[in-house]
């Protein structure tokens, strides 16, 4: 950053770092446990990033500002509005995403959301290793489900590596570190600017339980409609389980 | 792999066929030409649609088990599927269509290095096959599930031992 820079501010509030840097964790993790056939691990790590993103998306409703959607989704006229002032230089900083990033964040989170449903129907070659909710469609519809969840986690690396590639440009061209706020939260900007509303943890709190209850709810196939409630077992039905045949 | 197709033994595409057959008419005698447009040994098509075949009665019994209510009729048909699959698997592994025969298949060597071992792996799979479709005539699922279970580690049994890892 250059010029003079006013005291830092808090830009990102701690959901939204935690949720980010969790994604990043995950989905290699998720591409590695995938590629060695470790499917019980996919699925669990595939859980926990289905929670992460319907908690993020409610956070994008119920967050801080610079989380919401409302606070940064804007349409096409903005956008060119942003770029043609962004081209000339005259744009103010933007406190939170600008609204070409916008389109970034909701097409990661998009690609996320698509891809943990679309895993949730899932099936191995054998159909013997599968999704939570792989039961309730026939073995040719789960096949291509199958087919698409390979398919869109190209569509994600894709995502990222523009996402890398704009970070990398923001830094080099740009001259500005958009990584260190990501981790600290906070950024200095040059001019005076109004500090984000940061929401209560309490309310973060509260909204990871429930996506957290949610993710656990399908990983029992979605009872009482699409399966049993795990107490709710024939007596021989815990000697089953997806490994068994595997 | 997850979602992958159910194609563990994918047939050589048609056009390399054509042009080995193109390449195999100008080098070699006319034998050689009608060998190799014979395409590979049927047993590598009539192998993967029969497992394929047993992987859909699997998931369609596994299915039932896992519904709020399991439809007996249902898994008595998936039985009885299984149960007319599993004789087959023992004929399908003819000598010469392992991976030395150059088309993509999962089936490790060792089927044919410890066949004595490997018969009795799918023998197992046809005890386990036919205990499931009298458990399945019963009706009664605290019969039905274990016997499921029976059948899901002889099939696990061989993968282990017969079947490319996969990754």
């Amino acid at each position: 950053m250059t010029g003079a820079a006013t005291a830092p501010i808090r830009l990102w509030d701690l959901p939204v770092r935690l949720v980010h840097w969790s994604f990043a964790a995950l989905i290699p993790a998720l591409w590695w446990s995938a590629e060695n056939g470790k499917l019980d691990l996919h699925e669990t790590l595939g859980l926990v990033m289905l929670a992460l993103v319907v908690f993020r998306l409610l956070w994008g409703l119920f967050g801080s500002s610079t989380a919401r959607f409302s606070g940064f989704v804007r349409g096409p006229s903005a956008i060119r509005g942003y770029l043609g002032k962004a081209r000339s230089g005259l744009a103010a900083p933007v406190v939170g995403h600008n609204p070409l990033g916008a389109l970034s964040v909701l097409a990661l989170l998009g690609l996320l959301a698509l891809q943990v449903s679309l895993g949730l129907f899932a099936q191995d070659t054998d159909a013997v290793e599968s999704g939570p909710l792989n039961h309730l469609v026939g073995y040719d519809l789960a096949s291509t489900l199958s087919e698409a969840h390979e398919f869109v986690f190209n569509l994600i690396l894709a995502m990222v590596a523009l996402h890398l590639a704009a970070i990398l440009y923001y830094r080099l061209v740009k001259k500005d570190d958009l990584v260190r706020p990501m981790i600290t939260g906070r950024r200095a900007f040059p001019t005076a600017v109004e500090a984000p509303r940061i929401a209560p943890l309490w309310r973060a709190a509260l909204l990871a339980v429930l996506s957290g209850l949610f993710a656990l709810w399908l990983s029992w196939g979605a009872p009482p409609w699409g399966a049993r409630f795990p107490w709710d077992q024939p007596a021989a039905a815990a000697q089953m389980d997806s490994s068994t045949y595997m | 792999m997850v979602g992958k197709p159910p194609n563990c033994l994918t047939e050589t595409p048609l056009f390399k066929l054509a042009k080995a057959a193109a390449l195999a008419a100008i080098v070699l005698p006319a034998t050689a030409v009608i060998a190799t447009a014979a395409g590979p040994n049927p047993a590598f098509k009539l192998r993967h649609d029969n497992f394929e075949a047993m992987g859909r009665a699997m998931k369609g019994i596994g299915d039932e088990l896992k519904k709020p209510t399991a439809n007996v009729a249902v898994i008595q048909k998936n039985a009885a599927t299984l149960a007319a699959a599993a004789p087959k698997v023992k004929g399908y592994f003819p000598k010469g269509t392992g991976p030395e025969a150059g088309v993509k298949t999962e089936a490790l060597p060792a089927i044919w290095q410890r066949p004595a071992d490997f018969n009795a792996a799918a023998d197992r799979l046809v005890g386990a096959t036919r205990n499931l479709q009298v458990a399945a005539a019963t009706g009664d699922l605290a019969k039905i599930q274990p016997a499921v279970g029976a059948v899901g580690q002889s099939c696990k049994g061989c993968h282990d031992n017969f079947r490319k890892p996969r990754g």
